[in-house]
């Protein structure tokens, strides 16, 4: 699968949700944990040699599960592979839960599951629909039909 | 630079909801160099949030490429041939050709367009921002309707809705101001730019707030376990009125008030 690198290179650039240095070990036979800057843009998390600009790599946080492993380490994996762990250590639990809170809304599917519930509780309580009036009522990403898959 | 692409064809091919699909021609871009014809090449098209897959066919098992729509603008193009219903996908990135499609029909064209365009997640962040706050004012103008002796417990949660309030005030612009979501697709060649572009390129609501590390959304009532307590707290506060009055122990002012 071939993808725009250059453009989620840029991505990477923008103003980030998150960021901080980490330890993180890699879902690799023999991988051990190293220290990383990892930066939270949108529903991508980047992880950067700390004094380099270019990332290493990304993941899309669709799918994903984030599990507390430690107290002050979190694990993230993905629906396709469960067992596959990407590891990150944190400074304190304090960080650590600041962390795990925003990798789990970090998605655009939960974002879809937000904006469907507002919706909803907003249409229950004014009788009006508010997408109708910022005329985008029809998209089917915001239909309710949309989360039942 | 690497990423996670296994869980990203999973993705792409589970049966989570797609947004929009459809064939379209496609020119150049992710490596394909412009077909000598200039027929294109015709591939099945998912879009998924921010992530537009393309197939072999609707039945591919595996994703032929992923664009990612982020930064990006979308506008009417130039097929390279005529009869063609084209538009581009720019990026702002450096170094970065346009994506070039062609969709079979006006109908078509235009749906597309006005669905990649709002593809982005600023995007879909600053409307659930928006109706974030629209529940909020609609939660706080049916407390004020209630003239009752509750309105004395609503209190406690008074002060961190109005600061929430004034913070909205400050950064938050209406999405309908900023990204034009209303606006329609009128007229080949008219520039429709800025929709997606808009939270990208200016220092608009959304980098503001992120820019300060904080989470998507409003921790307030992101999630729906709060929400239901928020809610939670004047039942509780209702129950612990009544049991008062049931015990004989109100106070005479509340005796007052009461309707």
């Amino acid at each position: 699968m071939r993808y725009n690198e250059k453009e989620l290179q840029a991505l990477s650039r923008q103003p980030a949700d998150m960021a901080a240095e980490l330890g993180m070990r890699v879902p690799k036979k023999g991988s051990v944990v190293k220290r990383r800057l990892i930066k939270l843009v949108a529903n991508f998390l980047f992880y950067f040699r700390t004094h380099e600009a270019e990332p290493i790599g990304a993941l899309l946080l669709e799918h994903c599960r984030v599990t507390r492993e430690e107290p002050s380490a979190f694990s993230i994996s993905f629906l396709e592979d469960m067992e596959r762990k990407y590891r990150f250590e944190c400074c304190s639990e304090e960080q650590c839960q600041e962390w795990i809170t925003a990798l789990s809304r970090a998605s655009y599917e939960f974002m879809r599951r937000s904006l469907v519930f507002y919706r909803t509780e907003i249409q229950k309580m004014t009788g009006k629909d508010p997408l109708e009036q910022l005329g985008i009522s029809e998209e089917a990403r915001f239909q309710l039909s949309s989360l039942k898959a | 630079m690497k990423l996670n692409e296994r869980s990203v064809a999973h993705y792409a091919t589970s049966d989570s909801p797609a947004d929009h699909t459809g064939f379209l021609r496609l020119w150049g871009g992710l490596g394909t160099p412009p077909t000598a014809g200039g027929a294109g090449r015709r591939c099945w098209f998912v879009l998924k949030g921010n992530l537009l897959f393309s197939f072999e066919s609707p039945e591919g098992r595996a994703p032929l490429s992923l664009v990612v729509l982020e930064g990006c603008t979308v506008e009417l193009a130039e097929a390279p041939v005529p009869e063609e219903f084209a538009f581009a996908i720019r990026f702002d990135a450096p170094g970065v050709r346009p994506y070039l499609l062609a969709a079979d029909g006006p109908a078509a064209q235009e749906a597309w367009v006005k669905v990649l365009s709002r593809a982005s997640f600023s995007y879909m962040r600053l409307v659930v921002r928006e109706l974030e706050s629209q529940l909020r004012d609609a939660r706080q103008s049916l407390a004020l309707h209630r003239r009752s002796p509750w309105k004395a417990g609503a209190t406690g949660r008074s002060k961190p809705q109005a600061s929430e309030h004034s913070s909205r005030l400050e950064n938050g612009h209406s999405p309908s101001k900023d990204c034009s979501p209303g606006g329609s697709v009128e007229g080949r060649g008219s520039r429709l730019s800025g929709w997606a572009s808009a939270e990208w390129e200016l220092p608009g609501p959304a980098s503001l707030l992120l820019g300060r590390g904080q989470s998507p959304v409003s921790p307030e009532t992101s999630c729906f376990s709060t929400l239901h307590d928020w809610y939670g707290q004047e039942i509780l506060e209702l129950r612990r009125r009544w049991l008062q009055r049931a015990q004989g122990g109100r106070p005479a002012r509340e005796n007052k008030d009461r309707p």
